[in-house]
C-alpha cells in the first residue's frame, strides 16, 4: 500500500486534517521564534553538522572510545547487529534480573525494533511512561510523530481512552485533568518498576555517559527508582566531547518545540551504588547507510521532528500514512535503506520544496536525498508502472522541441473537445483527482510569438572566438 | 552473539565511513549572563525566581513560599524527612518539597545544573511534588557552552533542570506537572 492511499484515509476527516495541519504549523512557528532569538543559531547548525560529519568519519574509533569509557564507569556494554539481537539482549537482561515490571521512557529505537510486543509475548509487562506514548500504547497504535507521539489524536479521543483504561469520567476531556489521571496511574508504575528502559539522545565518547532529554521527567523517575537501567542507542548517537553538548542542547528543543531547552537534560554516567546500568549499541542497517555516500548524512539526525512540523505533505497526511517508525521527510530518507520495496512510495511523499532542509538543525540535505532516492528507486524498478511510463513518456516529449510543440497542439485541442468526464477521469489522469486542468488557450506562446512583426533592427550576432 | 556483532559493527563502520573530516572548534559566543535574563526565561517556561539577600534567609523564604509543605527534605537545613541514597521509594514518594543546591544557572534557557552530590537521592528531584533549587547568583552564565566549560565532570549522574515537569501531549495543551515536580522555584542569593 502506498503513502498516497494511506493518506487518503487520514484525509477523510477534513476538520481533523485541518486541525493537524494548523497545530503542527503552530509548532513550526514556535520553533522560528525560539530560533530567531539566538543570533548565532545558523553558526550552531553549521557546528552541529560539522561535529556529526567528523564523528561519522571516525565512527568506529569513537564507538571504541565510548565503550571503554562506559566500561570504566562500571556499565555493561552490549552490541546488537539488528532488531532481533537488540530485543534478545534486553529480554535476557530482564530475565536474569527475574524482573517482570518494566517502565520505559521514549525511545524511537525500541519502536524501530518492535521491542514492546516482543517483551509482552515473553510475559513481561512494559509500560510506556511518556504521556503521549502511554496514550497510544493503550490504543495499540504506533506513534505518529517522533516528538509528539499522539498528535493525531484529539483530547476527546484521549478522554475516551482514559475512561476505558484509567476509569476517568466519561466525557472528561480536560487536558489538565487527564494528565493528572495519568500522573497518578504512572506514579504507581514508576514505584513498582524493577527495570527501566530508556532511549539515548546523545552518547559522549569522552566520558561514556548517555544523555537523555525529556520534559516530563519520566526517564529520570523510571531509571532512578528501578534496580536496573537499560539504555538503547543507535551507533549514530555518539558525539566526541562533553563540550559538544553545548551545541546540541541549544539546538534540539528549540528546533523541536520552540522551547529554549528540554526541562530535563540528564547525564547518566555510572550506575548508583548497588544498581546496574546496561547500554545496548545497535546497528540495524546504520553501517549500511554509512556506506552510501548520497545518504549517509541522514545518520546526523538528532530526532527533533522539525522537518515533520514544517512539511506540507506530513502536516496534511499524518504520521501513520508513512507506515514507518520515523515518519515525515527524515523517515522518507531513512526507510528505503531498511526496506526499499516496502517503503518505495515514501520519497515521493514530498513536494521537494526544501523546507525540511531549511529547518534541519544538523543541516541534512533532506530534500536532495529524497530526490536521489527517487533515482535509486527508478533504477531498481520499484516505482509503479503508471508513474514509470508516464515519466518516460514525458521525458521523450520534453527532450524534443518538435514533439513538445505537437504535443501541446494535441493537448489543447483534446482539452477543448473531449468531455470533462474523460479528461478528468481518475483512472486516466491521477493529477486531476483533486485538481482542475486549466482552460486550454487557442494558441501557445510560441505560436503567438511567431506571428508578431519582426523587430526592425536585427541584434548583432556575438562573435564566437575560434 | 554480542561479541561477534561488536566485531562486525566496528568493522562495517570502519569500512563504510567517509574520509576523515575535521572536528570543529566550538567558540564561546558570549551572551547575556544576567539575573534579569535568567529570570525572564525561567518565568517564561513555568518556573519561578525568588531573590533573597543571604543564604540564612532560606528557611524563612521557603516558609512563605510553601506554607503547607509537611514532608520536606534538604541538605541545606533540617527538613522533616532525612533522605540518603538508601532511602526506600515509599518514603521518597511522600515528599512534598525538596530543597537542593544548584551549581550553575544558564541565562539563555533557565536551566540549573544539579549534580548527584547535591540530590540526596537520585530520584528526589523528580519524585518530590515541589522542587526548590538554591543558587548563588554569581554562578549564572550566559549559555550552555559556558555551563559545560565550567563543569569539571558530570559525576555518576547529574542534570540540567529547566522549570517544572510538563507535557503538551494532549492536543498540544501545555500542562505543568507531568510526572516530575509540579513546580520549580529557583531561590537566588
Amino acid at each position: 500500500m502506498s503513502h498516497a492511499i494511506r493518506a487518503d484515509k487520514f484525509l477523510l476527516d477534513a476538520d481533523r486534517t485541518t486541525w493537524h495541519d494548523e497545530t503542527l504549523w503552530f509548532v513550526r512557528e514556535k520553533r522560528d521564534r525560539a530560533v530567531y532569538a539566538v543570533p548565532e543559531f545558523q553558526e550552531l547548525r553549521e557546528l552541529a553538522s560539522g561535529i556529526k560529519n567528523h564523528t561519522l568519519s571516525r565512527l568506529d574509533l569513537y564507538l571504541r572510545e565510548f565503550e571503554s569509557a562506559a566500561q570504566a564507569n562500571g556499565v555493561y556494554v552490549h552490541w546488537a547487529a539488528d532488531a532481533a539481537e537488540h530485543n534478545a539482549i534486553i529480554l535476557d537482561i530482564i530475565q536474569k534480573e527475574g524482573a517482570t515490571r518494566i517502565v520505559k521512557s521514549k525511545s524511537m529505537l525500541t519502536e524501530e525494533c518492535h521491542l514492546n510486543p516482543f517483551l509482552i509475548k515473553h510475559g513481561i509487562e512494559v509500560v510506556d511512561t511518556d504521556l503521549g506514548e502511554r496514550i497510544i500504547q493503550f490504543r495499540d497504535e504506533p506513534p505518529s510523530h517522533i516528538v509528539l507521539p499522539a498528535i493525531h489524536l484529539k483530547k476527546e479521543d484521549v478522554g475516551d481512552t482514559f475512561h476505558t483504561h484509567l476509569g476517568t469520567d466519561k466525557g472528561e476531556s480536560d487536558p489538565q485533568r487527564l494528565t493528572e489521571a495519568a500522573r497518578q496511574h504512572l506514579r504507581a508504575k514508576f514505584i513498582a518498576g524493577e527495570v527501566a528502559i530508556s532511549g539515548v539522545n546523545f552518547a559522549i565518547a569522552e566520558t561514556g555517559a548517555v544523555v537523555v532529554c525529556t520534559n516530563e521527567g519520566n526517564a529520570d523517575l523510571g531509571v532512578n527508582l528501578a534496580r536496573v537501567h537499560i539504555a538503547a542507542m543507535g551507533i549514530e548517537k555518539i558525539i566526541p566531547r562533553l563540550s559538544d553538548l553545548g551545541v546540541f542542547t541549544r539546538l534540539l528543543a528549540r528546533s523541536a518545540t520552540g522551547q529554549p531547552v528540554t526541562t530535563y537534560t540528564s547525564h547518566f554516567t555510572k550506575p548508583a551504588p548497588g544498581k546496574a546500568m546496561h547500554i545496548v549499541i545497535v546497528d540495524n542497517g546504520r553501517t549500511q547507510q554509512l556506506g552510501r555516500p548520497d545518504f549517509r548524512a541522514s545518520l546526523k539526525c538528532i530526532r527533533c521532528g522539525a522537518c515533520m512540523n514544517t512539511c506540507p505533505v506530513y502536516r496534511r497526511s499524518g504520521g501513520h500514512s508513512y507506515d514507518f517508525t520515523v515518519p515525515g521527510p527524515i523517515g522518507a530518507i531513512l526507510s528505503p535503506n531498511i526496506d526499499m520495496k516496502k517503503h518505495a512510495s515514501l520519497p515521493f511523499a514530498s513536494t521537494l520544496c526544501g523546507s525540511c532542509t531549511d529547518v534541519c538543525p544538523v543541516k541534512i540535505d533532506i530534500h536532495t536525498q529524497l530526490y536521489k532516492w527517487r533515482q535509486v528507486l527508478g533504477e531498481a524498478n520499484e516505482i509503479p508502472a503508471s508513474k514509470k511510463w508516464s515519466m518516460k513518456f514525458m521525458g521523450r516529449v520534453l527532450a524534443s522541441t518538435r514533439v513538445y510543440g505537437l504535443g501541446g497542439q494535441f493537448a489543447r485541442k483534446a482539452l477543448r473537445l473531449l468531455p470533462h468526464g474523460l479528461t478528468h477521469a481518475p483512472s486516466m489522469n491521477a493529477w486531476a483527482v483533486a485538481r482542475e486542468l486549466p482552460e486550454a488557450p487557442k494558441q501557445s506562446f510560441r505560436e503567438w510569438y511567431a506571428k508578431q512583426p519582426q523587430p526592425a533592427v536585427q541584434p548583432t550576432q556575438p562573435q564566437i572566438p575560434a | 552473539m554480542s561479541t561477534a556483532s561488536r566485531e562486525r559493527i566496528l568493522a562495517a563502520a570502519k569500512a563504510n565511513k567517509p574520509e576523515e573530516l575535521p572536528l570543529p572548534t566550538v567558540p564561546d559566543f558570549g551572551g547575556e549572563a544576567t539575573i534579569e535574563r535568567f529570570t525572564t526565561v525561567l518565568t517564561g517556561i513555568g518556573g519561578t525566581v525568588v531573590r533573597m539577600a543571604a543564604l540564612d534567609e532560606l528557611e524563612e523564604t521557603l516558609q512563605q513560599l510553601f506554607p503547607e509543605a509537611r514532608n520536606t527534605s534538604s541538605p541545606l537545613f533540617r527538613g522533616t524527612v532525612p533522605v540518603n541514597s538508601q532511602t526506600p521509594t515509599g518514603i521518597l514518594a511522600e515528599i512534598d518539597l525538596a530543597v537542593l543546591p544548584g551549581e550553575i544557572g544558564v541565562a539563555e534557557n533557565g536551566a540549573v545544573w544539579l549534580p548527584e552530590a547535591n540530590m540526596l537521592h537520585r530520584a528526589l528531584p523528580t519524585i518530590t511534588q515541589h522542587l526548590a533549587l538554591v543558587l548563588d547568583h554569581r554562578r549564572i552564565v550566559a549559555t550552555m557552552h559556558q555551563a559545560y566549560a565550567q563543569l569539571p565532570h558530570t559525576g555518576g549522574y547529574g542534570k540540567f533542570v529547566a522549570g517544572p515537569s510538563k507535557t503538551a501531549d494532549i492536543e498540544q495543551s501545555l500542562v505543568i506537572g507531568a510526572h516530575g515536580a509540579r513546580s520549580l522555584v529557583v531561590v537566588l542569593y
